[in-house]
């Protein structure tokens, strides 16, 4: 039982990571920007926790810079995709070089160093003596019920119960509709695409102060991608995307498990199942169900820059 | 008279170009200043860049044995590109090629002259299989290819330090984390540069001929601008798509092999060195043109050396990361405002 209790505690913690991350996708790609600058963001979100938590020795410092930080690129990573309309791809395999080349050159002095404090479990009263289950799910830091529970309730309240959500998704499918019907194509884009980038900045800091929690170069580890290959999965919506991410949280405390209890699988084995996994959860149901293509689809005018006089 | 800009569908190449060189500039410029911001004395690091690396033949050489996979790793995403495909995991067919070569080489025996044919079949092998599966969902089930090659990096880049530090440690206890040494070297083509220089170069060559002059590399070129205007004419898409993508993988895995043949000589983590995803970089700088891929292999060998001389002066390989994503995004606005121009027009009439 303890085992199955171990396992799901990491889950929900690795999850965490994937899933804020994969949240800021939804938001830039629902309206209508492919974000690959996921991993650079991530990177810089968790150098930027560390280094905070280091000098405040309060996580809740790190992880609201770490924010503050993936904000500020976002809003330049926004202004140059939707407003300048450079091509999306190159931008973003642009923040990922620059975010992971700047924080690892950043993070020499850091590397190594245990975050001197970190996101701990809060106990929630009667709740966390509930038997088999309550250790588990009622004793997680402030963060996991936020990621898992109230930010994607709250998003898909937004996206799919509000006029404000089908004018964004309206963005997404068909910029020029939205446009004619008086929504404001690239206002809108900006703000998403900025908000995304805090989210995916935020799941690096995370990632530095609950889950490792140290920085090491190449600790995001491929997470970013991961998340952007989640939100395929998920169908471009928030629920799936934190049940995705939920799931690979599972995988990657299955390899934990697998190194510390020593099975005849070796160590970088283990490690490849994350990312096989993926590719598998994002071929396999399009291959099995062709039915999934339609109701899976991404936003129609993803990737696409919107000028308006070329209606 | 008023004036305003008026964007066009397509820059001309010669605006396109000097923004090109002007992105280029400003984004290094741009990183010196932020050197500059850390203490570091950009112009002086600049000027022992520029010393070392053309004040000798020594320098030219270590540039040479960079440029090599650099452009292999570049044609291999232009190739892919000139269909519409993004290959993003030149870094993992890398791998995978030297994987392949360096498998080869060790387990079967032979006379180099034999074995080092082999090899770089081994090596093509390597990559083209590691792109099937990315290959064939995009062709079949319309899978973003750009991501699903991409995660197969981390699986390759596993894979090797798994073999380099595990089954195939090299049992001589020489070295630490890597194979034993490979019997078979490319010979040397000029000072420490091996004949995998001239052989990319001349792949790139015959790769560029085989887009611009033969029936294919037409219908590739339609296909990867316009797929609709290709499967309208009869065009098939998919296997040209296919094809296409399978030898974007070879040619990365070739680099790989040339790699562990020609200058690392031993499989371990970490042989490829970004080369991969510089591939992509260098691919961009080109404009998707295969032959452009050379020169533009060039600048990023220079780049990528600078880093390397620079080591002692606290810039590193993760710093240059850092610029070369800063020229790419650089290179990214300046490509779009290229499309722009300035026009003075009278006011529409009332």
């Amino acid at each position: 039982m303890d085992l199955i209790a171990g396992i799901l505690h990491t889950s929900l913690l690795a999850g965490g990571v994937l899933a804020l991350a994969a949240l800021g996708e939804v938001l830039a790609e629902r309206v209508g920007v492919v974000n690959l600058g996921v991993e650079g963001l991530m990177a810089l979100g968790a150098i930027t926790g560390i280094a905070a938590v280091v000098t405040t020795r309060s996580p809740t410092a790190g992880f609201a810079l770490a924010l503050a930080v993936g904000f500020v690129v976002g809003m330049v990573f926004a202004a140059i995709t939707v407003y300048l309309r450079a091509n999306q791809v190159l931008c973003g395999l642009a923040l990922t070089l620059m975010g992971t080349g700047f924080a690892a050159t950043v993070g020499k002095t850091y590397s190594g160093i245990p975050a001197p404090a970190t996101f701990t479990g809060v106990e929630i009263p009667y709740l966390s003596s509930i038997p088999l289950i309550g250790q588990v799910l009622f004793t997680q830091n402030v963060l996991v019920y936020l990621i898992y529970i109230i930010l994607p309730v709250m998003l898909h309240v937004l996206m799919f119960r509000t006029r404000h959500g089908l004018n964004l998704r309206a963005v997404g499918e068909n910029p020029a509709a939205a446009d004619a019907a008086g929504i404001a194509v690239q206002r809108i884009r900006f703000w998403y695409v900025t908000a995304g980038a805090a989210l995916a900045a935020g799941a690096g800091a995370y990632l530095t102060l609950a889950f490792v929690p140290s920085w090491s170069e190449g600790v995001v580890a491929g997470r970013g991608w991961i998340a952007v290959a989640l939100v395929i999965f998920a169908g471009y919506r928030p629920l799936n995307a934190v049940l995705a991410a939920l799931l690979f949280g599972v995988i990657t405390s299955l390899g934990f498990v697998g190194q510390a209890r020593n099975w005849p699988i070796a160590a970088p084995v283990l490690s490849m199942l994350p990312y096989l996994g993926t590719i598998a959860f994002i071929v396999v149901p399009v291959v099995a169900w062709h039915r999934m293509r339609q109701v899976m689809a991404a936003p129609a005018a993803l990737g696409v820059p919107y000028y308006r006089d070329l209606r | 008279m008023a004036i305003r800009l008026q964007r066009l569908p397509s820059a001309s190449p010669a605006v396109a170009l000097a923004a090109r060189a002007i992105a280029i500039l400003l984004a290094l410029v741009t990183a010196g200043l932020l050197l500059a911001a850390s203490g570091a004395q950009p112009l002086k690091l600049a000027q022992q860049v520029l010393k070392s690396t053309f004040g000798s033949g020594f320098g030219l050489e270590d540039v040479g044995l960079l440029v090599t996979p650099l452009i292999l790793t570049g044609l291999s995403v232009a190739v892919a590109l000139r269909i519409g495909a993004w290959n993003i995991g030149a870094e993992g067919q890398f791998y995978a090629g030297a994987f392949a070569a360096t498998g080869v080489a060790l387990f079967i025996p032979g006379p180099s002259i034999v074995m080092l044919p082999l090899m770089f079949i081994a090596g093509a092998l390597g990559g083209l299989i590691w792109i099937l599966v990315p290959t064939l969902a995009r062709a079949y089930a319309d899978v973003s290819e750009l991501i699903t090659t991409l995660l197969l990096n981390f699986v390759a880049t596993l894979l090797v330090y798994y073999v380099a530090t595990g089954p195939w440690l090299d049992p001589g206890g020489h070295a630490l984390a890597t194979t034993a040494r490979l019997k078979h070297d490319m010979p040397e083509f000029i000072g420490i540069v091996h004949w995998g220089f001239p052989m990319a170069i001349l792949l790139a060559v015959i790769t560029a001929a085989t887009f611009s002059f033969t029936r294919w590399g037409y219908e590739v070129r339609i296909a990867g601008s316009n797929p609709q205007a290709a499967k309208y004419a009869g065009m098939p898409f998919r296997r040209h798509l296919i094809v296409v993508m399978l030898l974007s993988g070879a040619i990365a895995g070739i680099a790989g092999m040339l790699e562990v043949a020609g200058t690392v000589h031993r499989l371990q983590g970490g042989i490829s060195n970004n080369f991969g995803y510089l591939g992509i970089m260098v691919a961009v700088l080109a404009r998707g043109s295969c032959i452009g891929v050379i020169a533009g292999a060039a600048l990023m060998a220079v780049i990528l050396n600078s880093g390397i001389i620079l080591q002692t002066q606290g810039v590193n390989t993760s710093t240059v990361l850092a610029i070369t994503g800063l020229i790419l995004f650089f290179t990214a606005v300046g490509d779009e405002l290229a499309h722009f121009r300035i026009v003075s027009s009278k006011p529409a009439e009332a």
